[in-house]
């Protein structure tokens, strides 16, 4: 059975169309919920992937080839999906398709792509695209790359070389045959945002006994009169000359900024029956120019006169107090200007992982090759991150161990040398991982304060060059930390630096204490001196409580990072190009 | 030659959880800002924003190369005319000197503000940056203001926030 009565606090809330500081800047609202209720929270985008080739090979005896391209999803578990065909070209070596592809872009997750170039037969030409049967075709060549490869690139241009098995024993034997460009465009054609301050005097009142309560409601208006609703303010109460709160209204959800739209002033009523108390017809252009010249505009009522409408002009007017237009720059804006992600690696080395030599150990390597929970944390999210680095090389840290001749160390480097801390590649990071585990014993205590300051002076190393770079520190730790106000004072200090810090807690402890670090569950971090950290920028995931379901770890632990990195350029006002 | 004064860019971004009296404040906060006795600027007073408000109001005022630290109050028009401190923090010159960002750069601090009793009374978030970079000549003038022996070799130059204590109150209050 139902509530008795309807939710009157929520229908005097307002409802924007756009998010005020959208992060994900997603055309499509239901897009949106339909992911975010499949648990993906990280960034999504919508990408159009264009084709172009060069250099065929020509299969055809009297004209050229007529080569088409299929696209292909590999999944997780090794499954080759296909997903997408494109037109067929006729008769050329270096065609370019027009039919695009839209794809979502995952930042968390690692998307691999094939792409495979056939030649259709001249028979099956008026075949539509959908009934082909490929294998019969002949393959001109495949290639393979994945999405965030493509979108880091400096133009969003990826040129793969075609290559082409032989179906004959000889297998190794792979031939070059032309060269594919695979071209990445984000979706939605404008990114700006408006923002808006209404506000009326002079309403006249429709209740009784007190003054109207106003909102106003912004529809747009689409073809044979009908119009949509697209924002609706909050109601403010038994007032009228109201100023109502700020309206975010993306410029491409109206359509353009010279779109008609209806903005509407009704008075709000618990029955629901809202009575329309004015309306006035105006594009964004309109507003702004109202907002230029600081003059009003009459509302109008349609009234009854007779049998027809009239529009009654009424003394009351809407005023626009603030009119600013905003683009939104995009995360794969940033990554197109050129920024990028450096992977930075901290690992525990304390005893109370246990024996590396023993089974039940956390750092126990197996020789059968089965990744232990440390290997698979440093695997998982340096897999994803990885393309976000430009010259692969991430400097990698190990804390809570004694190296062979010396004292315990919270901070040495885990190649075991004394001057650099870089490894090349995930390959090298586990390289040193491992060696590191024979040429040093495990001791304690867990502290995280001399490794966050660590990686905070790598970031401010690069801040002082001007370097386009934003660094993520992941420290992957079995137990409590012993620190807290120390690794508090320095993550207040390192809040204002281009760093995030993913914390991945591995093994069987109550990571509860851990969670106050990570300020979505708890408050802003303080330091002894009464200083508080100026965003957030840790997140926080207990390795086992995210083995089952659709979240993955990685998911989980990566789906804040692109909002921490958009938060630190918006504020500072850093565009992507220079 | 050795400056006397630096120029200090403060912009007071907004505040939050601002109470009086154990009541959530109304309206008409500002802030003044403090870098010694005779340098002292005021924001724009915020008429709606209630218990937290926003000013986004930039200050430009010298700093005196001795100043340790840059006082920041947080106060209220009350009717009588009278302005009430509603919190105040003192933010050391160090944090935003000589720490990890470049000193140009432009850089977001938050503070714990605490009220003339100091108890904690909400959190004020402030950019700063200073318009010239530190001179040679200057890290001296720092250097000889350094009084004592370092502890455990640390070169801070021990300056930290203390907190009032005023008699009568709970211990245990100072620590929530």
């Amino acid at each position: 059975m139902g509530n008795c009565c309807s939710d009157v606090g929520g229908g005097m809330a307002a409802v924007s169309g756009a998010a005020s500081s959208a992060a994900t800047g997603n055309q499509n609202d239901a897009v949106d919920m339909y992911l975010r209720s499949h648990g993906i929270h990280g960034l999504f985008s919508q990408i159009e992937l264009s084709f172009s080739a060069t250099s065929l090979r020509d299969r055809d005896v009297f004209s050229k080839s007529d080569p088409m391209v299929a696209v292909y999803i590999k999944e997780r578990d090794g499954a080759i999906n296909e997903v997408f065909r494109t037109e067929v070209v006729l008769n050329s070596l270096t065609p370019t398709w027009i039919a695009k592809y839209t794809i979502t872009y995952h930042f968390e997750v690692v998307q691999n792509l094939l792409f495979k170039v056939f030649d259709v037969d001249t028979q099956y030409h008026n075949v539509e695209m959908k009934m082909l049967k490929l294998e019969e075709q002949q393959s001109l060549g495949e290639a393979c790359c994945t999405l965030s490869e493509i979108v880091t690139k400096p133009n969003r241009s990826l040129t793969l070389d075609l290559i082409r098995r032989e179906e004959s024993v000889s297998s190794t034997h792979s031939q070059h045959c032309g060269k594919l460009t695979v071209h990445a465009e984000e979706c939605f054609s404008s990114k700006s945002t408006a923002d808006i301050i209404l506000r009326c005097i002079g309403l006249e009142s429709k209740d009784l006994f007190s003054k109207s309560d106003p909102f106003l409601v912004i529809s747009k208006l689409v073809e044979r009169g009908i119009s949509i609703p697209v924002c609706k303010t909050e109601v403010l109460k038994n007032d009228h000359n109201p100023t109502w709160k700020p309206v975010f209204l993306n410029i491409q959800q109206v359509g353009s900024k010279d779109s008609p739209l209806v903005i509407e002033c009704f008075n709000f009523n618990s029955n629901g029956k809202h009575d329309l108390i004015g309306k006035v017809q105006k594009s964004l252009a309109d507003l702004e120019k109202l907002h230029l010249g600081r003059e009003g505009e009459n509302l109008y009522l349609p009234t009854l006169v007779g049998h027809n409408y009239e529009n009654k002009i009424l003394n009351s007017k809407l005023l626009v107090d603030k009119f600013s237009e905003t683009v939104q720059h995009t995360f794969l804006d940033y990554l197109a200007g050129g920024f990028e992600l450096n992977f930075m690696v901290a690992i525990d080395f304390t005893a109370s992982n246990g024996n590396p030599r023993l089974p039940d150990s956390l750092h126990y390597i197996d020789p059968s090759g089965r990744l232990n929970a440390y290997q698979k944390a440093i695997y998982e999210v340096g897999e994803v991150l990885q393309f976000y680095d430009a010259d692969k090389r991430y400097p990698a840290w190990g804390f809570g161990a004694r190296p062979i001749d010396g004292p315990v160390s919270h901070c040495f480097n885990l190649n075991g040398s004394s001057n650099y801390c870089e490894v090349q590649g995930i390959q090298g990071i586990m390289m040193a991982y491992t060696s590191a585990l024979l040429n040093v014993s495990l001791a304690g205590p867990t502290l995280f304060g001399h490794v966050i300051n660590r990686a905070s002076g790598v970031a401010c190393d690069s801040l002082s060059t001007g370097a386009k770079k934003y660094f993520v520190l992941l420290i992957i730790t079995d137990g409590v930390i012993t620190d807290l106000q120390e690794t508090k004072d320095a993550l207040v200090k390192a809040s204002d630096l281009p760093l995030s810090i993913l914390i991945v807690g591995v093994g069987g402890a109550d990571f509860k204490e851990m969670e106050i670090l990570d300020a979505d569950k708890g408050e802003r971090l303080e330091s002894t001196t009464g200083c508080i950290a100026s965003r957030d920028i840790v997140q926080f995931v207990p390795f086992r409580d995210v083995q089952s379901g659709e979240i993955s770890m990685v998911g989980a632990l990566l789906a804040e990072l692109p909002t921490q990195f958009l938060t630190y350029m918006r504020r500072r006002d850093i565009k992507p190009s220079t | 030659m050795e400056t006397k004064s630096r120029t200090l860019e403060i912009t007071i971004l907004s505040a939050e959880d601002l109470r009086i009296h154990n009541k959530s404040v109304k309206k008409n906060a500002f802030v003044v800002v403090q870098t010694d006795s005779f340098n002292s600027k005021t924001t724009k007073m915020n008429g709606k924003g209630g218990s937290s408000p926003s000013w986004n109001d930039k200050l430009v005022m010298d700093m005196p190369m001795h100043t340790r630290f840059v006082t920041l109050q947080v106060k209220c028009k009350s009717l009588g005319g009278r302005d009430k401190t509603i919190g105040l923090v003192g933010i050391p010159v160090t944090d935003f000197i000589g720490g990890y960002s470049p000193e140009t750069c432009l850089q977001f601090l938050s503070y714990r503000l605490r009220d003339p009793k100091g108890l904690k009374n909400g959190i004020l978030n402030v950019s700063i940056r200073l318009k010239e970079p530190l001179q040679a000549c200057s890290s001296q003038a720092a250097v000889a203001s350094g009084l004592g022996i370092p502890i455990d070799g640390r070169n801070d130059f021990g300056v930290v926030t203390g907190i009032p204590i005023c008699s009568g109150y709970q211990f245990t209050s100072f620590f929530r």
